[in-house]
Formats: structure tokens, C-alpha cells, sequence
């Protein structure tokens, strides 16, 4: 289970909204509990995808290691990326999946029309073949 | 020492670790010293075949290794190593093919494109990268594919609907002796893979038209014209425009060929230099007209190199400049073009804004559904049995001299279709009179053109020689 805290749960909205029509994305610090990952912090990232950004996005590798570094020195943990997908469910897509990478919860955050829709989290393999949903709670302010 | 810090979700192998101390002269000397010290950790790191997963990049301190000496980088022991995994995706379904680096397969296979500074590892990756659609898998198709394929252009689409016939070998050099037969489609594409099995060949076993174009080229970045007909050049052209990619032109005839690079950016287009195309049978094609069989090389080729360098972005593309090669006299000209304002597609105020009906617009109509016509006619059997019967008549061949040197029916006289008006003195207007050529397409013409002039007894032989060496005497040799 992976929650997020109201905090970095409304930095992430605003983010995926302002970005809209393009995708969105970013990384999500925290701490890995017992029972759970818990998010306290997140970080808007630069969509780095060099086409047309509104169903695509990639993070640049920098940007990730910056992220990794800036959790380092405040004694967290980098535990997930998420991104948007505007006027779009938010599920795991071929294109997720196939430049995902095992270690990190996915958080998808589906934006109609503008506005934050759902989301959902998912866990994929490490073979690129496939991703289990995670379950996914964040906090209201 | 050098540090490798561990990212959280592999902490789990290093017993909570974030960051593993260790020796080591190179990046990969530290990383077998991290999974010999946490075997755990190797799965995560390498695939099977102890390659890097596709997903992780390693950084010294703040450099890629791919942009270093990769996993050879060497260390001097105070630098940090991060493990950084490359992430993207998106709503898009189709995930289009990651070329975000070559091989170590393909740094050796292109070292010679590498080690030029205009293409580079940048130059190649977008080469990598692009996506190019070939028109035709013939005489312009057959040098275009093979080296696009081995200069590395990552994606290639081809159209093409016929299969390779004996008289393509002398020029078609993609197709070889045993491909006879075969759809040029995969002839073509085995080619192209057993010269580089990284390319993505893209099959389209149709001919373009109105109905499909636009679908078949907008996923591709050029276009490449290599078409031997007047309807398809002027719907290629058409679509280039409308879909704003560049048309990559070559044409030939004989021992002369022309290319250039229309619809790019500000330049012109087909329809600037030919508004209107030529009636119809005034140009041969090179069924009618013959080919030097190295001339489409040539024209393939020059339309090859401007299609690399619109890749690349390097040099001074073919734009608004129509090459004339003279093979007889081995000269290179150059023409200006320049776009016109008034062009019906890329001018000013188009009037051609979707793909009309080609066929039409160059004065080809779709023949008539054709009753069995038995008027006029006669089959070659028929005219075997004449002969044989030794039946008063005359069976006049309406061929080239060259053609006539190639293959003839015994008895025949050559009169050439050009010369039959002046010379229909010769023949007389009462009587039996068989007309031929190589196929019946000419025959028909000078059949046409006697009755006009008053011969009440002509007809023409169907299929010409070449049926008459299918049903007759094989003997005779097919051109």
C-alpha cells in the first residue's frame, strides 16, 4: 500500500492540472514503513520527452538522481514516480510499462478536461512484461 | 574507494545499505565487486545474459557512462557512482522503439558513419530514429532500400504491390534470380535484413492510392518517391504536402535521370514545376521505353544521400534545384525551381486541399468492362494455323527495329507504329492484314489508324509476340 500525504498529494494534482494537455510527471519521496509506503514529499519534474508531450513523457536521468540526492540529505527515501495521463484513464499503458523500472511505485493520475479525475498506483516487474496495482490512498487537506 | 550509493528498493540487498564502498580501476571492475559482495543485487541490476537491464544507467559522479567509456570508464577511487534507471511512458498505447543508444553491435556496425563528425553517435542515433517510407520496391526502390537499411534507418515502410519478373534483374538489384516470382515486398525486406537485422520494415503489399495514402504516409518522417507513373507522382506529391514531409523525387528514362527534394519547408513542389501532367502514352515508361539498367542506381542513390542528410540536418538539401544526370554524356546539371504562389496544392491559396482521383486527373480512364471482343482480333493460334496454312495474307509487326533484332515471328514485315501513316502506300487497302507488336497495345493503334484509313481486312494479333511465345513457340525469347 502506498499513501501520500495531503501535502505532496496536492503538489502533484496542481502539477498534472498546470501541465495539461501535456503529461506530467515527477518523483515522489517518502518513507518505506512496515505497513506501508508513505509519501511526504513530491518533487515536479521537466517532462524530458523530446516529441509531443501529450501522451508521452520521460523523465531525464539527472532530474531522477537530483530527486535521489535531495531525499538522501533530508533523510528519505525516493519510493515513486508519477505522471499524468490527460483525457485518459489511469492505467498502466504499453508504453508505461515497456520504460518502467521495478523499484518505484507508479502513480497515474488521470486529468479530464483539465481537472484531476482518479488514480491508481502499480508495481511493475522487472522483465518489463507486466504490472500488478498497488493500492493507494492520499490524504485530503 | 569509490561509492556506489544504492538506490531504496535495493537496500533490501545490500543489508539496508545506501551506499556500498569499493575498490575497482573500472566501472564494471566496482560493479562485480558490488554483486560479488550482494549477489542478491545482480538480478536487478543485469539480465540473463549479464548485460545492464535495459533500464539502468550508471552515472560517475555526474556523467552517463554511455557518454564515457561505458562500462570501461575507468576510476580513479574518490567518485561517486549512482544507479539511475531511465523511466517514461505515457497514455499513448504503442510504445514506439526506445533508440536512446546503439548496441555495442551497432557501434561496430556503423564505426565508419561514428567516426564522421557531421553524423557522430548523435547523427546515427537520429538515423536510428527516423522513419522513411519508400514508394515502389523497383528500379529507384532497389538501391534506395539496401542502403538505407545499411546506413541504419531504424524504421522503413515500403508500398508495393507486384512480384519480381525476369526483366527487373537488370536493374532491380534488391531482387536476385531466385526471388522470380516472389512479391518484391519480400524480396525486398529478406534483402534488406540479411544487409542489417535492426531495421524495422514496414510492409504494405497495395498500391497508393486517394483511399490510403494519407493513412499509409503519416507515420513516417520522408518520403521517398521511387514511381514510374504520372498518377501516383502527383498523388505522392499531393499528400507530402498535405501531410507538410518531404518528398524525396527521382524519375528516369533511358540514359536520363532527374532528382530533387519537394515539399520541404519553403521549397515547391511536383505540381510546381508540372501543373499539369502529360496526355497520357506521351512519356514511355521503362516497360515502354527501355532503361539503362544502372541509371536508376545513380537517381536511387542521389535520392539516398538527400534522404540521410534530411535526416542528419547537415549539408545543403536538394531543395528548390532539379538534378539532370546525362549518363551518355556524363553530366550533372541543375535547374532553379522555385515555388509557385499560385500552385494548386502548396501555393498561396490551395484549391487542392484533399487527394483527389489521380487516374482521372491525368486522362487515364479505367477501361470499359470489355466485351469479349472477337471484331478485329484474331489469337495466335489462329494466325500460327494461316501461316502454316500458308494463307494469303500479311502479318505486319509494328515494332522498333531493336526490338525486332530481340525476337520475331518468321514472315512478319516491320513496319514501326511511328512510320505506319507515311508508309500505308505500301500496303494494299483490300487485303488480309494481321497487325502485331510485343504485347497488342501498339497494334491495336495501327489497327485503329488502317481502318481509318479505309483497310477493310485488319486485325490485330491479341497478346503479341509475347503470347506468341507462351502459346506458340517458346522458342522465341520474351523481353
Amino acid at each position: 500500500m502506498i499513501e501520500i500525504e495531503s501535502k505532496p498529494w496536492h503538489t502533484m494534482v496542481l502539477h498534472a492540472e498546470r501541465t495539461y494537455p501535456n503529461e506530467c510527471c515527477g518523483a515522489m519521496l517518502g518513507r518505506i514503513l512496515s505497513e506501508k509506503k508513505l509519501v511526504t514529499e513530491a518533487i515536479p519534474l521537466e517532462n524530458a520527452y523530446a516529441g509531443e508531450k501529450g501522451a508521452r513523457y520521460e523523465l531525464h536521468p539527472k532530474d531522477l538522481m537530483e530527486a535521489d540526492k535531495a531525499a538522501r540529505s533530508r533523510g528519505l527515501d525516493l519510493i515513486g514516480i508519477f505522471h499524468s495521463h490527460p483525457d485518459c484513464d489511469a492505467y498502466f499503458s504499453q508504453t508505461d510499462l515497456q520504460n518502467s523500472c521495478p523499484w518505484y511505485s507508479f502513480v497515474v493520475l488521470s486529468i479530464q478536461n483539465g481537472k484531476f479525475a482518479h488514480a491508481k498506483s502499480f508495481l511493475p516487474d522487472a522483465d518489463q512484461t507486466q504490472a500488478d496495482s498497488e493500492e493507494l490512498k492520499w490524504q485530503k487537506s | 574507494m569509490a561509492k556506489i550509493l544504492i538506490p531504496t528498493a535495493l537496500r533490501q540487498f545490500t543489508e539496508q545499505k545506501d551506499s556500498v564502498e569499493v575498490n575497482g580501476g573500472t566501472v564494471a571492475d566496482a560493479l562485480n565487486q558490488l554483486t560479488a559482495q550482494y549477489p542478491n543485487i545482480k538480478k536487478n541490476l543485469f539480465n540473463d545474459q549479464g548485460k545492464l537491464r535495459s533500464f539502468v544507467n550508471v552515472y560517475v559522479n555526474d556523467e552517463d557512462i554511455r557518454y564515457l567509456n561505458k562500462d570501461a570508464t575507468a576510476l580513479e577511487g574518490s567518485e561517486t557512482i549512482s544507479i539511475v534507471p531511465s523511466i517514461a511512458g505515457g497514455a499513448a498505447g504503442v510504445a514506439e522503439p526506445e533508440a536512446a543508444a546503439l548496441t555495442n553491435e551497432e557501434i561496430a556496425r556503423y564505426s565508419r558513419h561514428l567516426i564522421v563528425p557531421e553524423v557522430g553517435m548523435e547523427g546515427q542515433l537520429k538515423l536510428k530514429q527516423a522513419k522513411v517510407i519508400m514508394i515502389g520496391a523497383g528500379g529507384l526502390g532497389a538501391p534506395l532500400g539496401l542502403y538505407l537499411a545499411a546506413a541504419g534507418v531504424g524504421r522503413i515502410g515500403i508500398v508495393d504491390f507486384d512480384v519480381v519478373d525476369a526483366s527487373n534483374l537488370q536493374r532491380q538489384v534488391i531482387h536476385g534470380t531466385r526471388d522470380l516470382g516472389r512479391k518484391k515486398l519480400d524480396s525486398a525486406a529478406d534483402s534488406m535484413r540479411d544487409i542489417n537485422p535492426n531495421v524495422q520494415i514496414d510492409k504494405f503489399d497495395t498500391s497508393l492510392s486517394s483511399e490510403n495514402a494519407l493513412e499509409i504516409l503519416k507515420d513516417y518522417d520522408i518520403v521517398v518517391d521511387g514511381t514510374d507513373n504520372f498518377p501516383t507522382r502527383y498523388l505522392v506529391n499531393d499528400a507530402c504536402v498535405l501531410l507538410k514531409k518531404p518528398n524525396v523525387y527521382g524519375s528516369i528514362f533511358r540514359f536520363e535521370g532527374q532528382a530533387t527534394v519537394f515539399a520541404y519547408e519553403d521549397g515547391p513542389c511536383y505540381r510546381c514545376l508540372y501543373p499539369e501532367p502529360p496526355p497520357p502514352g506521351l512519356v514511355p515508361s521503362c516497360a515502354e521505353g527501355g532503361v539503362l539498367g544502372i541509371l536508376p542506381g545513380m537517381i536511387g542513390l542521389v535520392q539516398a544521400t538527400e534522404t540521410v542528410k534530411l535526416i542528419l540536418g547537415v549539408g545543403e538539401p536538394l531543395k528548390g534545384r532539379l538534378l539532370l544526370y546525362d549518363a551518355l554524356g556524363m553530366r550533372f546539371r541543375e535547374l532553379k525551381l522555385r515555388r509557385d504562389r499560385h500552385c494548386p496544392v502548396c501555393g498561396d491559396h490551395p484549391s487542392v486541399t484533399k487527394l483527389i482521383d489521380y487516374q482521372e486527373f491525368c486522362g487515364i480512364r479505367p477501361a470499359p468492362p470489355q466485351a469479349v471482343q472477337t471484331e478485329g482480333v484474331i489469337d495466335v493460334q489462329e494466325v500460327k494455323r494461316k501461316l502454316d496454312r500458308g494463307d494469303d495474307f500479311l502479318l505486319i509487326d509494328v515494332r522498333e527495329p531493336h526490338e525486332y533484332q530481340i525476337a520475331r515471328i518468321p514472315g512478319a514485315k516491320l513496319i514501326p507504329l511511328g512510320e505506319l501513316p507515311k508508309r500505308l502506300n505500301e500496303l494494299n487497302p483490300e487485303a488480309d492484314i494481321v497487325a502485331h507488336c510485343r504485347s497488342g497495345a501498339r497494334s491495336q493503334k495501327a489497327v485503329d489508324l488502317m481502318k481509318q484509313s479505309g483497310f477493310k481486312h485488319v486485325r490485330n494479333m491479341t497478346g503479341g509476340i509475347l503470347a506468341w511465345s507462351d502459346k506458340v513457340d517458346p522458342s522465341v525469347p520474351k523481353y
